[in-house]
């Protein structure tokens, strides 16, 4: 920990090592970090009607889906951060840690930059529906942090899993889609209860324990006036254990770095 | 403590799970199969002290495992087993440029590189302009380093790796970058750490540079530390008996063994056994043959070539009609004396040849077999001296 402080700087340049590779070369540059969520949100938004038939709150999509945005570029990046980085892993010493750290970090500038235009946005909508925020929009820093910790905790797991089987990248590829339908990105809460509820009780509570199906709901709980956080033990334990999930990749992180440079 | 690193019984060890990166299939497979891995020591059983202050040279054929120590000292890989302890800040050198992103800008690059070496931003900040002269790259420092071209690339490295005011630099063959100027450069660079009393560590193939820096050098030969001593008898023993041996790239070594070439011997004009010689003194080759039977009419030749392969000269006793003889069976000696030594400084590599007086039978051939080393005695350039007499 005290080694990460000391390089701080290192983490710092690598961050904007990440962003700046990432928009270098396009004329829109760091504004495909809203473009990209916006037209996501726009195309669900339009599909979901399109096949649910029912009008689709598209503020809540919005909301959904930029924050689905932020796990997903983690899990992406971080799932390369260290295999990609061979030269850097192979030639000079530093705390490996910080690879994941960083790109967690610069996914997350990313969100909050997301965050910034998803807000006026939403407030447009809201306005013109006659509404506004709500004081729930207090609890954002304290949601985007267990929600950027357990996207760490992702990239760590991954990131180094990916140097020892290859076969990681290709899994994650399959299982992002499946991560996606099964998270509240593009429907809300009450849309699987309903379902789930028609089958079986227990697929409900297995559903709440996907972290992200908390995170998300609090989220539209902070955005939208409308929007309840229910009072479900199941949907509070899944948003508890990626706290000690993310400690645990992190030991596990920690074991596996010793032999990063051998497997690159 | 009075050394900055310290090794006890150091040794990695790699499994060897042929091409390509570990797959899931594979590591259930061999799990099942109780498949034992292949194993391949890197380098074992080192124990090595160096002290605070000094420069050490790591010399040895390729794939000996020097890069490995290097690596470990640099804390880059892991021990498999022993232990490796260094004292003070250290800085690593081991390629220059690594880190660098391909679509980042040259100075947004040394701001990148910098941090990897843990230099603080501001430090670089204010040696920026050092930096640039440094690396003498003014008009492209705004420019993606993807543009660069490879020497350019290394010197921006290697010019803020430098920067760094490290208590330990672990260097692997790089000083060996960019043109003739710029390699003075570095090594100037190289003398700077030493009169500030730090501790280097380096990996060279570059002999010369090993035996004129370095205050103890250490031979590494297929995973072991077979020497340690005085750079010039540790480079010795690297060429007579590692370098010879298929260890050097090119060497090779073929004929039908009727004469067989036992000992070779270079000789200075004092009489003694070295392997370097200055530009204008004598070198005599002093070939030790046995002679499986009696040979009629046998050819001896040599050929120098350059370190980088270029053919210098080459002759044998025909062209030279130095008298025929017949070689009786049993042990016989020749000598060969370049006097005056026209090379200039470099490294150059000797083949030696035994053949028939037709050419058809080539009894023994060491291609490359030889190296050896010449010193300048005066300040003139280029590869060979033109015996020059001014008039007027």
């Amino acid at each position: 920990m005290r080694s990460l402080i000391a390089r701080r700087e290192l983490i710092q340049a690598l961050v904007s090592r990440e962003m700046k590779a990432r928009y270098k070369g396009s004329s829109l540059g760091v504004l495909w970090s809203v473009l990209t969520p916006l037209f996501m949100a726009g195309i669900y938004a339009f599909f979901f009607r399109l096949i649910s038939g029912r009008a689709a709150n598209t503020s809540s999509i919005i909301v959904g889906v930029f924050a689905w945005q932020f796990t997903a570029n983690s899990i992406q990046q971080g799932l390369g951060c260290v295999s990609n980085n061979g030269n850097l892993v192979k030639k000079v010493a530093f705390p490996r840690v910080i690879l994941p750290i960083s790109v967690t970090m610069a996914a997350g500038i990313d969100y909050l930059i997301s965050l910034g235009v998803q807000l006026g946005v939403v407030g447009v909508l809201l306005w013109r529906a006659g509404d506004f925020f709500t004081l729930h929009l207090v609890a954002l820093p304290l949601l985007f942090l267990l929600h950027a910790w357990f996207n760490l905790g992702l990239a760590m797991l991954l990131g180094s899993m990916n140097v020892y089987y290859r076969d990681t990248q290709h899994l994650v590829g399959v299982a992002l889609s499946a991560l996606f339908f099964m998270s509240p990105a593009m429907y809300d809460l009450s849309f699987v209860r309903t379902l789930a509820g028609d089958m079986n009780p227990w697929l409900m509570k297995l559903y709440s324990l996907n972290p992200l199906a908390g995170i998300f709901t609090a989220y539209r709980w902070a955005f939208l006036p409308g929007a309840q956080f229910p009072q479900d033990p199941w949907l509070l334990a899944g948003m508890a254990w990626p706290l000690l999930f993310t400690l645990l990749a992190g030991g596990i992180f920690r074991r596996a770095q010793r032999n990063f440079a051998d497997f690159i | 403590m009075k050394y900055a690193i310290e090794a006890e019984n150091l040794g990695k060890c790699y499994t060897l799970r042929g091409l390509g990166p570990q797959t899931l299939f594979g590591s259930i497979r061999r799990a099942v199969t109780r498949q034992t891995p292949q194993l391949f020591w890197a380098i074992r059983n080192a124990d090595f002290k160096i002290p605070k202050g000094s420069t050490i040279g790591v010399v040895g054929p390729n794939g000996a495992g020097k890069s490995s120590t290097l690596g470990l000292a640099a804390g880059t890989i892991t021990p498999t087993e022993g232990c490796i302890r260094a004292e003070g800040r250290i800085s690593s050198l081991l390629e220059l440029g690594a880190g660098f992103h391909p679509d980042l800008t040259g100075r947004e690059n040394v701001y990148l590189n910098a941090a990897l070496l843990g230099i603080p931003r501001e430090d670089i900040r204010k040696r920026f302009d050092a930096i640039l002269d440094f690396s003498g790259l003014h008009e492209f420092i705004d420019q993606p380093v993807k543009n660069y071209s490879s020497g350019m690339y290394v010197r921006l490295g290697f010019a803020v790796a430098t920067e760094v005011d490290p208590d330990i630099l672990l260097v692997d063959e790089v000083l060996a970058v960019g043109d003739i100027s710029f390699q003075l450069k570095c090594l100037d660079r190289i003398r700077q750490f030493q009169k500030k009393g730090k501790t280097l560590m380096f990996v060279s193939h570059a002999l010369q540079t090993v035996e004129e820096f370095c205050d103890e050098a250490f031979l590494i030969y297929k995973g072991d530390l077979v020497k340690k001593g005085p750079p010039p008898d540790v480079i010795l023993e690297m060429i007579r008996n590692y370098s010879g041996e298929g260890g050097t790239i090119y060497a090779q070594e073929f004929g039908t063994r009727e004469v067989e070439i036992t000992d070779v011997k270079f000789i200075n004009p004092r009489g003694e056994e070295a392997i370097r010689f200055d530009s204008g003194s004598s070198l005599t080759i002093q070939i030790d043959y046995e002679a499986h039977q009696e040979i009629e009419q046998p050819v001896f030749g040599y050929s120098l070539k350059t370190a980088n392969g270029m053919y210098l000269y080459g002759t044998n006793t025909q062209i030279e009609n130095a008298a025929e003889r017949t070689l009786p069976k049993g042990p016989g000696q020749q000598k060969i004396r370049l006097d005056p030594l026209l090379l200039r400084e470099g490294n150059y590599f000797l083949s030696l040849s035994i053949h028939s007086w037709d050419h058809v039978t080539q009894f023994h051939r060491r291609e490359d077999w030889y190296p050896f080393a010449v010193r300048n005695t005066n300040d003139a350039p280029g590869m060979v001296t033109l015996p020059t007499i001014f008039e007027g």
